[in-house]
């Protein structure tokens, strides 16, 4: 068990100096509040009036950067698409295709890098600049180590190919100087070797490359020693860098932008066939050399160091301290994971390295308005955590407008979530309804499945109907279809809507027969049979007998039932009927109109045979 | 992480005196604050602005919490204070009202804590008279009351619920029937004790458990969310200046150990855990905020250190221990 390796920084926070205050704290869904508070708890406080102020602090401010966003979104596509091919990597193949992945990242970096460039000497104001810089710096050490790791541990190169493989990295990131000088350290001597050593297509072995290039080099050290270069300082100087000579090569250290630099050209020089194994030895020695106890090694050396040292694991440890947002440790691990290279040099938690960084990457995305959806792909791909994660983050996302509701819950549902569909449906229909937007509400409480609501709403509408004598959201309620089942009150609402159709589309009978089994069936509400009984009026008073005797018995009796003297909670007691001028009007018409059609109907079933 | 901590807003509450707690809702878009002033202020913090959305007022001494519901029940909050009283406001028709005074303590009421939102709304209050009450809204603006006297002797300084956990599977439950949740919610006071409560089958709340091991006044207990594994986790803190981590694998809940955070030299007044409960922040008498993270071996350790001060506000945090080694 590692020690703590320094103590952990401390972050001040703006406020008034007061040595008496405490801090309050509560965890926001992506965000700390802090304020100064007093927590004893005492009626009166005895000191200074407190501050005012609360502080929101957030961490993670990269999730908001303009040009990092493409670099989060296009990594993302690479991302996916690295874990749908795992199961297609296989053999020889594997490896071409893994580095393919690594350079795709890699080009991403570049592309963000050349953009934030851009605008880094766009010169538009000191502060942003200088900000601009530091991600610059940032993006092209990414770059570096990522290139680094990729020659060392995806591309694996194997001693002879491995130096040259350094050469270009060397290039591509260092040689930026215009010298000539330089150019004759770098480029020159590569091809000279590369020609000397005829790679493509070579089919000299290691240790023939390696006797001819020992000639060569003793060739030189004989010419050296003869004095054939006396007569030119210069010429024997660039004999002795050729050699390899170190003093030599520090002498030159202006040309030399730093210690890997060095590193690589001292190796071309003593010893271009290095071995994988070997590299770690040039490495610190390099470092000593160049750094000459003058100063010590910044972050940057240290990882380059681990990397040399293929020590993976404190790589990426020391990436996650220096580096401002964990997309870059997130994305080479998983990478790297994809190489098998994670379990071997990690006994302990190989996978579970790769999990905690993804989840810590894409938990910072949900904290952006539309990065979170990226988030979602990431939590996919971690099998232990990843799925209780998204369903704690999912719900904190702000619901804002109905099209953001409807990709979370597509989110949710496509993974049966079922629990967050729930809620977040509940959430909206509640909104819905705050709002009186009954049509949305009843969509919500449906789709949530929460019968309670779907009954409170149903309420609403059937409440709405009464005063203003028309449904609102017709569509919605005409085509429920099997949802209607809900909930019993859903269900009469949406009976009670089909018997308006009925009636309007003049299918009384059919009509008449709706009407009296809601009544019949206890779905309708005792509050609303008078309506209905109300309603049943004109099909009472119609010229053609529509209810059979046999119904209008049934609606006599309902009417009994309803101004009986039954009391029930929450309804107008037989009393109240009586008491109220317009309700008994009604009552006597309708058991007036009961009573005719009773009387006509029995005419009728009587005369007729079978009808 | 050299993760990059900035303040991105500062509101001004325009409290007259000590702000006593603050807390943002579901979604992060709104910030209900409480103060010795008296008052509960809601504001809209919406892309770093602060816009004022209600000035409530209601209790008759310093307001010591402030609790959001889930948003599935609308706006609702529940503040707690020196005056006795809990109060409930609801946002209604856009204008923030209170809708129910809870004044059955005979003391301060000092912590307000929802219940998990599947088991619908239902408030637990701790008080200075030892006794903790649960509020539960049963519709119509009617509030049920249930009060479990003596919880602590001299007084309960805190509550928290356990995440809900439907026992036995997962089935969907057919509609309209709820599934039978296992209500438990923890208590800290001045007993020194924590103690964890279970609603029984008839409804009435019985002590399932006392976790023993501060040596002072507990003052917070915080019962971490949960990440679908089967161990349950609480933090408590006390006047003894000690965090107690406590633990439970055990699926029927009775085998905890305590495991200690950290001694600091003062009283620790708040624990937290943020909402995926991979981070434990510690509020304490030593002016600091602290941020702890578990790493795999079960050690927990010291991520960042918040301290109030002057100074610049953009150093580097860095988690001095990345260890899941």
């Amino acid at each position: 068990m590692e020690e703590l390796d320094g103590e952990p920084t401390v972050t001040l926070i703006p406020g008034v100096n007061s040595q008496k205050k405490q801090m309050c704290f509560d965890w926001g869904p992506g965000e700390m509040l802090v304020c100064e508070t007093s927590f004893n708890k005492k009626e009166k406080s005895d000191m200074m009036p407190g501050c005012p102020f609360i502080h929101i602090i957030r961490k993670n401010e990269d999730v908001y950067s303009q040009i990092l966003r493409k670099l989060f979104n296009e990594s993302h596509g690479i991302f996916v698409g690295l874990q749908r091919i795992e199961e297609e990597l296989t053999g020889k193949s594997r490896k071409t295709q893994l580095v393919r992945v690594s350079k795709n990242y890699r080009s991403v970096i570049r592309a963000c890098l050349e953009e934030m460039h851009q605008l880094a000497i766009a010169g538009k104001d000191p502060a942003s600049d200088r900000q601009f810089s530091i991600q610059v710096s940032s993006l092209s050490a990414m770059e570096l180590i990522w290139n680094l790791c990729e020659i060392l541990f995806i591309e694996v190169a194997p001693a002879g190919p491995l130096l040259l493989h350094l050469l270009d990295w060397v290039q591509l990131h260092v040689c930026e100087v215009d010298s000539l000088s330089a150019d004759v350290l770098g480029s020159e001597n590569p091809s000279k070797h590369e020609r000397f050593w005829n790679l493509p297509g070579n089919t000299q072995t290691l240790t023939e490359l390696e006797l001819k290039w020992q000639h060569w080099h003793e060739g030189c050290e004989r010419h050296l020693q003869d004095g054939t270069f006396a007569s030119s300082p210069h010429l024997e100087s660039l004999c002795k860098i050729m050699l390899g000579d170190e003093a030599a090569l520090l002498e030159q250290k202006e040309l030399l932008s730093n210690w890997y630099h060095f590193l690589v050209t001292r190796l071309l020089y003593s010893h271009p066939t290095v071995k994988p194994m070997d590299l770690h030895f040039y490495a610190q020695s390099s470092l000593d050399l160049f750094l000459g106890g003058e100063s010590s090694p910044e972050p940057l050396d240290n990882i380059l160091m681990a990397a040399f040292e293929f020590d993976i694991h404190q790589v990426i440890k020391e990436c996650s301290i220096a580096l401002s947002n964990w997309w870059f440790v997130a994305h080479l691990t998983d990478l790297l994971d994809h190489c098998k290279l994670l379990q071997s040099h990690n006994l302990y938690f190989g996978s579970n390295m790769r999990e905690f960084l993804l989840l810590e990457y894409a938990s910072g995305l949900f904290a952006h308005h539309s990065l979170w959806q990226l988030g979602v792909d990431y939590f996919d791909y971690c099998p232990e955590l990843g799925r209780v994660s998204l369903e704690l983050h999912i719900e904190r996302i702000p619901l804002s407008t109905e099209q953001k509701a409807l990709k979370v819950l597509r989110v949710c549902e496509q993974r049966q979530m079922t629990e967050q569909v729930r809620s977040i449906c509940k959430i909206l229909a509640m909104k819905a309804v705050r709002n009186n937007r009954l049509g949305s509400a009843l969509s919500w409480s449906i789709r949530a499945k929460d019968a309670a609501f779907a009954t409170l709403v149903s309420d609403r509408f059937l409440r709405d109907y009464c005063e203003r004598g028309c449904f609102s959201d017709l569509d919605l309620i005409d085509n429920l279809g099997p949802a209607m089942m809900l909930s019993d009150r859903l269900t009469f609402l949406g009976k009670y809507r089909e018997f308006h159709r009925l009636y309007g589309e003049k299918r009384f009978v059919d009509a008449a027969s709706l009407l009296l089994s809601l009544m019949t069936s206890q779905i309708a509400p005792r509050t609303f049979w008078m309506t209905l009984l109300t309603d049943a009026l004109p099909l009472l008073e119609q010229k053609q007998v529509i209810f059979s005797a046999e119904q209008t018995y049934e609606l006599m009796r309902c009417l009994e039932d309803l101004t009986s003297g039954r009391p029930v909670r929450g309804e107008p007691d037989a009393q109240q009927l009586q008491d109220d001028d317009v309700e008994t009007t009604k009552v006597e018409m309708l058991r007036l109109a009961l009573a005719r059609n009773l009387a006509r109907s029995i005419i009728k079933e009587g005369s007729l045979e079978g009808s | 992480m050299g993760e990059m901590v900035s303040v991105i807003n500062t509101v001004d509450t325009s409290h007259e005196d000590m702000i006593h707690d603050a807390q943002m809702d579901y979604y992060g878009t709104r910030l209900a604050t409480c103060s010795s002033d008296r008052s509960v202020k809601i504001f809209d913090v919406r892309n770093g602005g602060q816009i004022l959305i209600a000035d409530l007022r209601g209790h008759e001494g310093p307001v010591w919490q402030v609790a959001w519901a889930h948003p599935m029940y609308g706006n609702v909050l529940a503040s707690c204070s020196y005056d006795r009283k809990v109060i409930i406001w609801k946002e209604e028709n856009g204008t923030w009202e209170k809708t129910h005074e809870h004044t059955g303590h005979d003391s301060s009421v000092n912590s307000v804590c929802w219940a998990p939102h599947d088991y619908g709304l239902i408030l637990a209050c701790g008080s200075s008279d030892g006794a903790i009450s649960l509020l539960t809204y049963t519709g119509l603006g009617q509030w049920e009351v249930k009060k479990i006297n003596n919880a602590h002797t001299i007084g309960c300084n805190a509550v928290s619920w356990a995440p809900a956990v439907v026992p036995g599977s997962l089935i969907d439950q057919p509609s309209g029937q709820k599934p039978n949740y296992i209500k438990k919610f923890a208590s800290g006071g001045c007993d020194n004790l924590i103690k964890l409560w279970k609603e029984e089958e008839d409804g009435q709340w019985k002590e399932e458990q006392k976790l023993e091991a501060h040596s002072d006044w507990v003052r917070d207990v915080a019962w971490a969310p949960s990440i679908g594994l089967p161990t349950s986790t609480i933090a408590s803190c006390s006047q003894d200046g000690r965090v107690f981590i406590w633990t439970c694998d055990d699926a029927s809940g009775n085998a905890w150990s305590p495991k200690l955070l950290h001694k600091f030299n003062d009283v620790v007044w708040h624990v937290s855990w943020s909402i995926t409960a991979n981070i434990l922040a510690v509020s304490g008498g030593d002016n600091k905020v602290t941020l702890w993270k578990e790493s795999v071996d079960g050690q927990w350790v010291c991520i960042s250190d918040v301290n109030k001060g002057q100074g610049s506000v953009s150093t580097s945090v860095t988690e001095g221990q990345q260890n899941e080694q």
